[in-house]
C-alpha cells in the first residue's frame, strides 16, 4: 500500500504541478463566466436602430391604430427605465395606400425597397381581418422581410393589431371591454414545493415557489461538473499510461510494484487531482453564494454524494482509460477503443432532460440505477426539488461501488498483460479475454 | 548459497516458447553474464527473475525464495529499454525510483552517484536534457541506488562511448566488490570475457553455454590457431584440416578440423606465404557464439 501512495503522490504533484493543471482549473470559470459575458455583451450590443415597416392594410381600420400604438412604444418602451438608454428599436410606421388594381406590382415594389435597405420590412393587412368568414385569403396579415421568422417586429406587430381587431367586434357586439376582461380572466397555475416540517420548530414550513433555477440549472450545473471532471480527470490517464507503457517506463517502475499497485496508484493520484479541482470550485462557488447573499440555496446535503459520486465515476472511468491505455501501442489506435467507454459517459447527456424534467418516472429511476450511469443521473434526481426514494441512491451507491470494484478489477487482469505486450494492436475481445483468463 | 536458481522453467508466449526448461544457479557475489543472439530468451529469462513476467512452469528462487514479489526491493533492473519520465528532474526521478524500494539514505545515494557518475551538474536538469549516454547512466544510478544485494542489468554497456563504458564497467566492479551480485547481458563479447566470473548462453529459449569461462573454453579444445601471414588471406583458401577460416585483415584465425593436425596446417601454410604469427590458442567467447548461432550452425543443426 505505501508503494501504491508513493505513486499516486507523484501523479498528484506531477499534475497539480503542470501548466495543464492550472489553465483546467482557471479554464472553466473563465469559460462559464466568458458564455455569460458573451451573452451580456451581445445583449448589450443589440442592434437598437429604428426599423422603418411599411403597412399596407387592405382592411382600411388597422392602419391607424398600429401607427399610434407604435409610437406609444417608441417613446415609453424602448428605453430602460433606470438608465434611459435605448435597449430596443423603435418600429416607425409608414401607411401606404393599397393599391386596389395590381397587388401584386405594389408588393414587388415594397419588397425591392426592403431589399435597398429602405425598409425593414412590410405588412400586408386583409380587407376582411375584422370579419373573416369563411375567405381565408382576404383575412390575412402578412410580414414581409428578408429574414421575417427572427424579426422580432413581426412577433410584436400581431398584437396591437389583434387587440384594436377585438375591439372593433366587441363593439359590434354592443360588448364592454372592461366586462369581457373581466369574464375571461385567466389565471396561471402557479409552480411550487412540497410542504416540510421544521426540524427545529416542529411548525409547518410553507411550500416554496419552485423556479427554474432549483429545477433544472442546479441539477444540470452539478451532472456537468462531474462530467467536466470525468473529462479532464479521467482521460488524461489514457495518454499516461500510454507514454509510461511506449517510453518503457513500466518496466522500471514494475520491477519495484506489482502491476495492480502501480495501476491503483494511478487511479488516487487522479481521483485527488479531481478532488482538488472540485473542492476548489465547490468552495469557489459557496464563497460566490455567501457573497450575494443566496447562500440559502446551496444544496449541502447533495455535497457528500457528489464527492462519492465522483471519485467512484473517477475511479470507475479511469480504470476503462487506464486499461485501454495499457492494451494500445499509441494514441490513435487508443481513441478507437475509447469509443465504447465514451459512450457510456456520453448516455447521462443524452437522457438528462427527461430525467430532470420526470424525476419519479420509470425511466428516471431505472436509468439512473444503472451503475456507470448513477453517478451522474442519481446526483441529478437527489439535486432535483423532487422527493426520490430514499433508498434509491443507497442502491445507487451499492450499485456503482460494486461496478467499480469490478472495473478496477477487471482493470487490473488487463494492464498487467497490457502494458508489456509490444507492437499487436488489441482487440476489444483480447481485453476480455485477458480481463478473464489474467 | 545461490542468489538466483531456476529450476527447469518454461515461458511460451502464444505458440512461441520463449525460455526451455532452464536450470540456472547465480552464486552470491559473482558477475553473470548472460549471453546469446536477439530474441534467444535473455531478457524473458531476467524478467522472470524480477517477477515482472510469471513462468508457465518449473520454479524461481530468489534469496532462497519462492514467493513471488518476497524481495523485489532488495533487487535493483535496468531494462534493456530505457524508461524514464521525460518532464521529471534528474534527482526527482531517482528519489522517486528509489523511494518506491524502501530505501534508505536516498539522498546522499543519490548525490553520491551522481557524483561518481559524473552527472552531479544535471541533478536539477529535466530528463529531456540529457543525450543517451547520460540519460542511460541515469538509468543505471536508479537500478543501484537502493543498495539492492542482487542488481539486473539488461544490456546495460549498449550504445555508450568507450569512455563513459568504462565508468559503467567501474560502477559494476565496485558493486560486486561489495558483495552485489551482478546478472548482466550482453551483446559484446569482450565485456563478457573480462568481467564475467560465470557466462551463461541462451539460444531459441535453451542454455547452450553455462560456466566459467575457462570451463567453457575447455569443453572446445585448442581447436583455434591465431595466425599473421604476409600477403593477404586468400592464400589460406582450401587448406586441408581447416574447418573455417575468419580473416580479420591483419590477423586470421582458423579452426582446426575435427583430425585436423596443426603441425600440417602450418606446414602447408608456410608452403603458400611466410607466416609472420603463429599460435595455437582456445576458441575466444565470440567464437564459440558464432559456432553456436551463426548461420553455419543452423545448416548443420538441420542437417
Amino acid at each position: 500500500m505505501r508503494k501504491t501512495l508513493k505513486i499516486a503522490l507523484r501523479e498528484y504533484k506531477v499534475a497539480v504541478r503542470s501548466k495543464a493543471f492550472l489553465i483546467m482549473i482557471m479554464l472553466m470559470p473563465v469559460f462559464m463566466g466568458g458564455t455569460a459575458g458573451v451573452t451580456a455583451l451581445l445583449e448589450s450590443r443589440k442592434d437598437t436602430a429604428d426599423k422603418r415597416i411599411a403597412v399596407v392594410d387592405r382592411s382600411g381600420v388597422v392602419a391607424a391604430a398600429l401607427h399610434e400604438a407604435a409610437t406609444k412604444r417608441n417613446t415609453s418602451e424602448i428605453f430602460d427605465e433606470e438608465t434611459g438608454k435605448k435597449i430596443a428599436p423603435a418600429y416607425i410606421i409608414e401607411i401606404v395606400p393599397p393599391s386596389a388594381e395590381d397587388p401584386e406590382a405594389q408588393r414587388l415594389t415594397l419588397s425591392n425597397r426592403v431589399g435597398n435597405k429602405e425598409l425593414y420590412a412590410f405588412v400586408e393587412i386583409g380587407k376582411d381581418v375584422v370579419h373573416p368568414g369563411d375567405d381565408a385569403q382576404g383575412a390575412r396579415i402578412t410580414y414581409h422581410a428578408e429574414n421575417s421568422v427572427f424579426h422580432d417586429a413581426r412577433k410584436w406587430i400581431a398584437q396591437p393589431i389583434n387587440n384594436h381587431i377585438r375591439g372593433l367586434r366587441l363593439a359590434e357586439a354592443g360588448l364592454d371591454r372592461a366586462t369581457v376582461d373581466e369574464l375571461t380572466r385567466w389565471i396561471p397555475a402557479e409552480g411550487l414545493g412540497l410542504l416540510t416540517v421544521d426540524e427545529a420548530t416542529g411548525q409547518v414550513k410553507e411550500a416554496e415557489r419552485s423556479n427554474e433555477a432549483q429545477a433544472i440549472l442546479l441539477p444540470m450545473g452539478l451532472m456537468m461538473l462531474l462530467f467536466m471532471m470525468i473529462m479532464v480527470g479521467a482521460t488524461p490517464l489514457v495518454s499516461a499510461v500510454l507514454e509510461e507503457k511506449m517510453q518503457r517506463i513500466a518496466e522500471v517502475l514494475l520491477g519495484s510494484v506489482r502491476p495492480f499497485q502501480l495501476m491503483l496508484g494511478k487511479l488516487l493520484g487522479t481521483v485527488a487531482v479531481s478532488l482538488t479541482v472540485v473542492t476548489i470550485y465547490i468552495s469557489g462557488a459557496i464563497a460566490v453564494a455567501y457573497h450575494l447573499d443566496v447562500a440559502d440555496h446551496i444544496p449541502f446535503h447533495i455535497l457528500p454524494w457528489f464527492v462519492v459520486y465522483q471519485v467512484a465515476a473517477i475511479l470507475t472511468f479511469g480504470a476503462m482509460f487506464t486499461a485501454i491505455g495499457s492494451a494500445c501501442n499509441d494514441l490513435k489506435e487508443a481513441q478507437s477503443m475509447m469509443m465504447p467507454a465514451w459512450l457510456l459517459v456520453m448516455i447521462p447527456m443524452f437522457v438528462w432532460l427527461p430525467v430532470v424534467k420526470e424525476p419519479l418516472s420509470n425511466l428516471a429511476t431505472w436509468v439512473s440505477l444503472i451503475p456507470p450511469f448513477t453517478p451522474m443521473l442519481m446526483l441529478m434526481r437527489q439535486a432535483s426539488p423532487a422527493a426520490i426514494p430514499a433508498w434509491q441512491p443507497w442502491a445507487g451507491l451499492a450499485g456503482i461501488i460494486v461496478f467499480t470494484t469490478l472495473c478496477v478489477w477487471a482493470a487490473g487482469r488487463i494492464f498487467r498483460v497490457g502494458i508489456l505486450m509490444q507492437g499487436k494492436p488489441p482487440k476489444l475481445s483480447d481485453l476480455a479475454r485477458w480481463a478473464v483468463r489474467g | 548459497m545461490n542468489t538466483v536458481e531456476l529450476r527447469d522453467v518454461t515461458k511460451t508466449f502464444g505458440t512461441h516458447t520463449a525460455v526451455d526448461e532452464l536450470s540456472l544457479d547465480v552464486p552470491r557475489g559473482c558477475v553473470y553474464g548472460f549471453i546469446g543472439p536477439n530474441g534467444a530468451g535473455k531478457t524473458t529469462t531476467l524478467r522472470m527473475i524480477m517477477n515482472i513476467f510469471y513462468p508457465d512452469r518449473g520454479s524461481i528462487r530468489v534469496f532462497g525464495e519462492q514467493r513471488r514479489h518476497a524481495h523485489t526491493d532488495r533487487i535493483g533492473y535496468l531494462p534493456e529499454e530505457r524508461g524514464l519520465y521525460k518532464k521529471m528532474k534528474v534527482r526527482d526521478i531517482l528519489r522517486f525510483y528509489a523511494d518506491l524500494k524502501n530505501a534508505r539514505d536516498v539522498n546522499r545515494e543519490v548525490d553520491r552517484w551522481l557524483d561518481q557518475l559524473e552527472l552531479a551538474d544535471w541533478a536539477d536538469k529535466k530528463v529531456e536534457t540529457l543525450s543517451k549516454g547520460m540519460s542511460q547512466k541515469v538509468q543505471f544510478i536508479a537500478a543501484v541506488v537502493s543498495k539492492p544485494e542482487l542488481v539486473i542489468l539488461d544490456e546495460p554497456f549498449t550504445g555508450l562511448d568507450p569512455v563513459n563504458a568504462d565508468v559503467l564497467k567501474d560502477a559494476v566492479l565496485e558493486l560486486q566488490s561489495d558483495g552485489t551480485t551482478v546478472i548482466f547481458s550482453t551483446h559484446d563479447m569482450n565485456v563478457a570475457e573480462k568481467m564475467c566470473d560465470f557466462i551463461f548462453m541462451i539460444f531459441k529459449g535453451r542454455k547452450v553455454l553455462d560456466g566459467t569461462l575457462t570451463s567453457i573454453q575447455d569443453r572446445y579444445g585448442s581447436d583455434t590457431i591465431r595466425l599473421r601471414i604476409e600477403g593477404n588471406g586468400a592464400v589460406l583458401h582450401d587448406l586441408p584440416g581447416v574447418e573455417r577460416v575468419n580473416d580479420y585483415g591483419r590477423l586470421q584465425e582458423l579452426r582446426i578440423s575435427a583430425g585436423g593436425d596443426s603441425q600440417q596446417i602450418l606446414a602447408a601454410i608456410m608452403s603458400r606465404t611466410r607466416v609472420r604469427y603463429f599460435e595455437l590458442a582456445r576458441p575466444s567467447l565470440h567464437d564459440i557464439f558464432v559456432r553456436i548461432a551463426g548461420p553455419e550452425a543452423e545448416e548443420t543443426n538441420h542437417a
